[in-house]
């Protein structure tokens, strides 16, 4: 049964939760419906069943336009990375520095508001690569890709907090509950491996704020959730049954699960649901097997460790998940997102900036450097942004410990690989800072863009909900032409 | 340049030929026919589809192309071609755009979703072939005019409503069918002799595909579990089974009283109160950044489960939720009604502008009294009139115009009688929490004011005064000393004069100040679970506030102090781009039925809007109700879309039926239960699930709406966790009473999550399996942190209402039922129950399959149980392995937002030192850990998850 809007036009997928045959239920991944929970739905044992593929809920579709990038890393530093201390130079709070003003009025907020003063950057900058482009000196490693990324400086967001933010930058809508652009990215383009998740999250130790809605599917089928994996413990909940259960014991209590279900399938034969929840459990038994195998890192060469900075501090940890990300995407895991945080450097920017920084830049570099030489960068498209930028004054908190507040109007983002238009900076923010002046587009615009860097048409990837067709752009955006190649 | 004056000229001179051949009858007849097609579909077309882009805002206009005047048409946009080409409909960009499939011209409008349908395309096509005459504006109104009979009986009629932000909107015309939702609820003529149940079945045989034959009533054992898990969400007891299968009466009899025992029973309540909650979106936080405890929520859920219970006159249920306080000041149980309107998920912090807060509560509860009540997504109208049904945006202010004086507050409510206040000595865990907090903190203030003097020593500055200063507030006993002596130091002195805020901390004790600081806020907030306050709201003026770090109370200067609001059209839904004013108001369309206009003073608006929603004549408020309860029953409701009854939601399966129930419930006093009893006592509630044909049944009834075959369902996540403790003989059936904590997974009770500046407090099982064993209803929701097995069998997120549970089949619900901690618990505990109260271990077998299916093992069943348990008890080693228990601390990981360094902490689960665990597999023999993992396999079969 497909989803049918008003026109009798129908959503792109049947909304397969509907349905019930066999195959479909195989390529449920999902763990966990938005919850906090981690999985992994990997079925490596599916290879056999290949008509599965071409008609289940995560079958590969062509894209709706031509666009080289064929897949999505998602680098996410939630907490709001300041671009003034990153990749937006700005000399002239040198001779504001520590100048002090009242802002006041309805529409700021209690952090915008009262005394504040104006905080230079305590990095100082370089001119990367052939194309010159903007860095922090610490960024030492990035540099040596520089002519690979494009800068935007343009992107406006609407709200100042992070889980409002973090979830117009993830799902387009500041309030939660719509789908992430990871599960529109797999709506639409399906996944190339059968095998595992389309949409995979590598969260950071703890949670971002909004939690689990970051990688909703939303309205979507439950097919296209975010798969968390978790960086420590079991990667999927209840993968396996308490401690003192052999496996023998499991396919034992499965036989006579499956036995009860058969006598009681034969009283309801037009109950159809039956069958597809009896192929669950022979698919989640196999699966415990399965899911530890994707993750093993033993046939990974030291010499690729060590690029990543995998094993040495500050960049094991996301060192390990870009690694992973490579890992994934390489074997056609559709979008992989990976959070990196908190960048809320209210305080102490010096400092925290520094440490989260260092922790990030060799394991990107690598990243970039490592499809590159696998020929893989061509066709993905990696993104790196928080969900707001940071403000170039802030507010009396204490002597010398300058950080600054959070900044809706101004950011800074960048793009790499298949499509994007490398090697440039576009868009400017005004001489402090403060917002975005030149080719100023709302966040959008910046989805709607990247949706076609991967082919797909923003307003032909629509489902129809609660009477009207969305989009993850809420109501349609422009493609921002500058972006790409 | 040039080319634009070549195409110009050409079409002068194709002007200059039409103005010619005008002249002829025929090309009267044609030029006749081009400007009606205009007036009628023309322009009505190419303003909702068009002009969006291509006119409405003339500093924006899309390609240069302005499409609201003929002359730009026929001139082009940036690309230099004309747009039509009169005569010639296959060459004319216009046409060429609206087909979607031109090599030449991209698609328009550009979504998919709004693509121009064939039929419009013909219009399109023929109005260019006939000239494309576009009259003037005098002329289209007189069209308009000579027209309007004919063109209303065809196109649809108009409606009366309070007028939208243009004429166009005002006048345009509505298909009536569309329309059902308003039309006033006219009871049906039923030739139905045997009394009331037998118009249902009358008007549902009315409907019945012709050659289509319904299945006959279903055995008294499947109707016992499905009438009891539909009405209080748990299986039935075998001794009920007994009762109704032995009973000697004839079926309708015998069925009556086990309806009435149903819907006497105190679980009824509960179970309608889910699905209430899954409405109203209830939840035990407020979700987003800090996701604060609301501690008085739970007596908002209890008070649902009350009024369904006491079987309160659904209109009387309306008018609290909405205006309670107005209605009856002095009952406290009215202030709790009132939580309804606080039930989205809202905050205050001090990074969000007051006002944009502010306006989030408007909008989400216009939209939720909409949705709740009348069946209408009114946030739909918020930028613009309503696409497609009668709903002006003037109508959405006014109703936001209601709540302009609506405050929300946790209001100081006495206890009620009626409350269980049962478990309020848990509220010592949050006393050993704050203590251990305001330990740290003073801990911490020492370190600072170690850091401080070493600050002074590094900068070569006297400490003198600092010293001074720290000795007399140390002597007060002041706590958090040193912030207080940075204030008083500060006087005077520039920043770099004195030592900065938190001077010298390590990441590590960074963190721990954040935490425990953040921790103490927090707890504010959950003390209110056990204090006589509830989730609320009063009338006033809305205060000046910046940030909400601490419940909210009512002020005393509520009438004199703050804004009062004033209503506006809101442009753009921007609180900050006020539009014309509005009065507060009721949905105009319906405006009629309305006895007293809404007054404008601070109090007594929600009323006068509750009594026009709870007003018999309203047929929205009736038909979303009546729909909601039929769902409950039947798992598909009769207008498909329960919180949408526009012209985008789903039409009636059965509009007479709904109109039936509609009206007779208001004949009823507005009785629910009475509404159950009439559904359940029909034949279409009591048939069986499987087709008489089964391939007959799926050519006629290929949507399945006929009610022919009775629809088995998955049980609901609530109703397969409180199903297997009522099995297992844990369950606490007390009704009511403060949020339970269940044990759920470990790795996701512990998994830190962030909160504005911090991390949240880990989930915390309560210590007494009696406590933690209530029903699901009564477990804490917080909005960040959902139990993941409940999430995936499908309890839906509590941002949005849910008007229809999902009942998804995923693998990763096998990982939860079959692997869990969960249902080996439950599984053990129901093994050790059976043996407990039998003699054989076929009275075992049997036992569990009355508790878990409702009926009796079979001889084969018998035979194939017992032979796997022999099998597994050989295999089991003698001594079982213990399972994890729940740890007394846990150690947390995170990055330190001050310096983007990592750090790490303890944190101390108080309460898990008294956890007194489930029964454990080390305390039970071998023969009942056997048995346990066949009631493991029976929980997790389909005869147990579907109720037939």
């Amino acid at each position: 049964m497909s989803t049918n809007g008003p026109a009798g036009e129908t959503n792109l997928r049947p909304h397969s939760q509907r349905l019930s045959s066999q195959r479909l239920v195989r390529r449920e991944f999902l763990y966990g419906m938005g919850a906090s929970l981690g999985s992994v739905a990997l079925t490596a044992m599916m290879a056999s069943d290949l008509d599965a593929a071409a008609d289940g809920p995560l079958a590969p579709r062509p894209q709706q336009a031509p666009a080289q990038a064929q897949r999505c890393i998602f680098l996410m530093m939630e907490g709001g990375p300041s671009h003034i201390d990153t990749f937006d130079p700005k000399p002239e709070l040198e001779r504001l520095h520590l100048q002090e003003f009242n802002r006041s009025g309805e529409q700021k907020s209690a952090m915008e508001s009262g005394k504040r003063y104006f905080v230079k950057s305590p990095f100082k900058f370089r001119q990367a690569g052939q194309s010159g482009a903007d860095m922090a000196e610490n960024w030492s490693h990035l540099a040596g890709v520089a002519d690979d990324l494009c800068f935007y400086r343009g992107c406006q967001v609407d709200s100042v907090n992070h889980p409002t933010a973090m979830y117009q930058m993830n799902c387009g809508n500041r309030f939660g509950g719509d789908p992430a652009m990871g599960a529109w990215v797999t709506y639409g383009l399906g996944s190339v491996n059968q095998n595992l998740p389309g949409f995979v999250v590598l969260p950071a130790d703890s949670y971002p704020q909004g939690g689990s809605a970051n990688w909703s599917n939303g309205y979507l089928p439950a097919h296209f959730q975010g798969t968390p994996l978790r960086p420590t413990g079991s990667p999927i909940l209840d993968l396996n049954p308490p401690a003192g259960v052999s496996r023998q014991r499991q396919r034992q209590n499965l036989d006579l699960i499956a036995t009860l279900n058969q006598q009681h399938a034969a009283q309801h034969p037009t109950h159809d649901d039956l069958s597809a929840r009896i192929a669950n459990y022979e698919l989640a038994f196999r699966m415990q097997m399965q899911v530890p195998e994707v993750l093993d890192m033993s046939d990974e060469d030291q010499r690729t460790l060590d690029m990543y900075g995998v094993g040495k501090e500050p960049t094991d940890a996301f060192g390990r998940k870009c690694l992973l990300a490579r890992k994934l995407v390489s074997s056609g895991v559709r979008f992989v997102q990976l959070y990196h945080g908190s960048w809320d450097s209210h305080d102490y920017i010096a400092r925290a900036h520094g440490s989260l920084v260092s922790a990030v830049d060799q394991p990107i570099a690598a990243l970039i450097q490592d499809l590159k030489d696998r020929g893989l960068l061509d066709t993905t498209l990696i993104v790196w942004c928080g969900e707001f930028g940071r403000s170039p004054d802030n507010g009396v908190r204490g002597g010398t410990a300058y950080g600054r507040d959070h900044n809706p109007k101004a950011m800074t983002m960048w793009m790499a690989g298949g499509g994007v238009n490398a090697g440039h900076t576009i868009g400017a923010t005004d001489e402090t800072g403060a917002q975005a002046v030149e080719n100023v587009r709302h966040v959008r615009d910046v989805h709607v863009t990247l949706l076609r860097l991967l082919g797909l048409d923003d307003n032909k990837l629509t489902f129809y909900h609660a009477g009207r067709f969305k989009q993850l752009s809420q109501f349609g955006g422009k493609v921002i032409d500058e972006l790409i190649a | 340049m040039f080319r634009q004056l070549i195409t110009l000229t050409l079409l002068t001179l194709i002007a200059v030929e039409s103005a010619v051949l005008a002249a002829d009858d025929s090309s009267r007849d044609l030029s006749n026919e081009s400007e009606t097609l205009f007036v009628r579909r023309i322009e009505p077309l190419l303003r909702t589809k068009c002009w969006g882009c291509h006119g409405n805002d003339a500093d924006a206009i899309e390609g240069e192309l302005d499409l609201r005047q003929l002359d730009h048409l026929l001139a082009g946009g940036e690309s230099g071609e004309p747009s039509l080409l009169p005569g010639r409909p296959d060459d004319s960009p216009l046409y060429l755009v609206m087909t979607r499939s031109s090599e030449d011209w991209s698609a328009m409008p550009p979504k998919q979703a709004e693509a121009i349908t064939e039929e419009q395309q013909r219009w399109v096509h023929r109005w260019i072939e006939t000239g494309a005459h576009w009259p003037s504006s005098e002329r289209q109104t007189e069209i308009a005019n000579d027209y309007a009979d004919r063109w209303s009986a065809e196109d649809g009629v108009t409606v009366q409503t309070s007028g939208g932000l243009d004429e166009a909107w005002t006048n345009r015309r509505y298909k009536p069918e569309t329309l059902w939702g308003y039309q006033p609820v006219v009871r049906p003529v039923v030739d139905a002799a045997d009394g009331d149940h037998a118009a249902i079945d009358a008007l549902i045989d009315q409907a019945m595909p012709a050659g289509l034959e319904p299945v006959g009533p279903v055995d008294r054992t499947t109707l016992i579990r499905r009438a009891t898990f539909d009405l209080i969400g748990l299986p039935p007891t075998p001794a009920e089974i007994d009762a109704f299968v032995d009973d000697p009466r004839d079926d309708d009899s015998a069925f009556a009283t086990v309806v009435d025992r149903l819907l006497d029973s105190p679980h009824y309540g509960e179970r309608m109160a889910q699905h209430w909650l899954d409405v109203v979106r209830y939840a035990d936080s407020s979700g987003l950044a800090n996701d604060f405890h609301r501690g008085g929520a739970w007596r908002y859920r209890d008070y649902v489960v009350r009024s369904f219970n006491d079987d309160k006159p659904y209109d009387q249920f309306v008018i609290e939720q909405i205006a309670g306080d107005e209605w009856k000041p002095d009952d406290p149980e009215m202030h709790i009604a009132t939580g309804f309107l606080r039930m989205g998920p809202w905050e205050l912090t001090g990074m969000e502008v007051p006002k944009v807060a502010r306006q989030r509560f408007l909008d989400d509860v216009t939209n939720s009294v909409g949705e709740t009540f009348l069946a209408h997504s009114l946030q739909c109208a918020k930028c613009h009139d309503h696409k497609f049904d009668p709903v002006p945006t003037q109508d959405y202010y006014g109703i936001q115009a209601v709540f302009a004086t609506t405050q929300l507050a946790e209001r100081k409510t006495p206890r009620l009688k009626s409350e269980n206040v049962h478990g309020f000595e848990l509220e010592r865990y949050l006393d050993v929490r704050r203590k251990e907090y305001q330990r740290i903190l003073a801990e911490l203030d020492q370190v600072l004011l170690d850091n401080a003097l070493q600050w002074y020593a590094n900068n070569g500055l006297a400490d003198d005064d600092w010293r001074e200063i720290v000795d007399r507030l140390q002597a007060e006993n002041h706590s958090g000393v040193f912030n207080e002596a940075r204030k008083e130091i500060g006087q005077g002195r520039s920043e770099q004069e004195y030592p900065p805020k938190l001077v010298g901390f390590t990441p590590q004790e960074f963190g721990r100040e954040r935490v425990a600081r953040k921790g103490l806020q927090a707890l504010a907030f959950e003390y209110d679970t056990y204090r006589p306050f509830a989730l609320s709201v009063y009338n006033g003026r809305t205060p000046q506030v910046k940030s909400i770090n601490a419940p909210f109370r009512m002020p005393d200067d509520r009438m004199t102090k703050g804004e009062l609001e004033q209503g506006h059209i809101l442009t753009g839904g921007d609180p900050f781009s006020p539009g014309q004013p509005v009065r507060p108001s009721v949905l105009s369309v319906l405006g009629d039925i309305q006895t007293e206009p809404i007054p404008e003073t601070i109090a007594g608006r929600r009323l006068a809007l509750a009594q026009w929603i709870a007003d018999p004549r309203n047929p929205l408020t009736t038909r979303t109700i009546v729909n909601r309860i039929w769902m409950w029953h039947f798992g598909t409701p009769i207008a498909g879309n329960p919180n949408n009854f526009g012209s985008t939601g789903k039409p009636p399966t059965h509009p007479q039926l709904l109109d039936w129930l509609a009206a007779t419930l208001v004949d009823d006093g507005w009785s629910i239960k009475q509404l159950h009893r009439r559904i359940m006592l029909s034949a279409a509630y009591r048939r069986g699930t499987e087709p008489v044909d089964r391939k007959q049944w799926a050519e006629l009834d290929p949507t399945g709406t006929s009610y022919a075959v009775f629809r088995p369902r998955r049980l609901t996540a609530e109703e397969i966790r409180d199903a297997m403790l009522a099995a297992s003989g844990e369950l606490t059936p007390t009704v009511g009473g403060l949020p339970c904590q269940p044990e759920i997974n470990l790795e996701v009770a512990l998994q830190p999550r962030q909160v504005m500046g911090a991390f949240a407090a880990a989930w915390t099982p309560d210590p007494l399996p009696q406590d933690r064993h209530r029903r699901s209803i009564y477990a804490c929701r917080l909005r960040g942190l959902a139990d993941p097995i409940q999430e995936v069998f499908n309890t839906p997120s509590p941002d949005f209402s849910c008007e229809q549970r999902d009942a998804s089949n995923v693998t990763p619900q096998v990982f939860a039922l079959f692997n869990s901690r969960r249902s080996h618990a439950r599984a053990l505990a129901l093994a050790n129950r059976c043996l407990n109260e039998t003699d054989t271990d076929q009275e075992a077998i049997d036992l569990c399959y009355r508790l878990v299916y409702g009926r009796a093992a079979t001889a084969d069943q018998q035979q194939l149980i017992q032979q796997h348990w022999q099998q597994t008890e050989q295999q089991l080693p003698d001594h079982a392995t213990a399972w994890t228990q729940q740890p007394t601390e846990v150690q947390r990981d995170a990055v330190e937002e001050n310096t983007g360094e990592p750090f790490r902490f303890v944190e101390t689960l108080h309460s898990n030192k008294d956890f007194v665990p489930d029964l454990q597999p080390t305390e039970v023999d071998k023969h009942t850990r056997a048995l346990a993992d066949i009631c493991l396999a029976i929980l997790n079969s389909n005869e147990f998850v579907y109720v037939y």
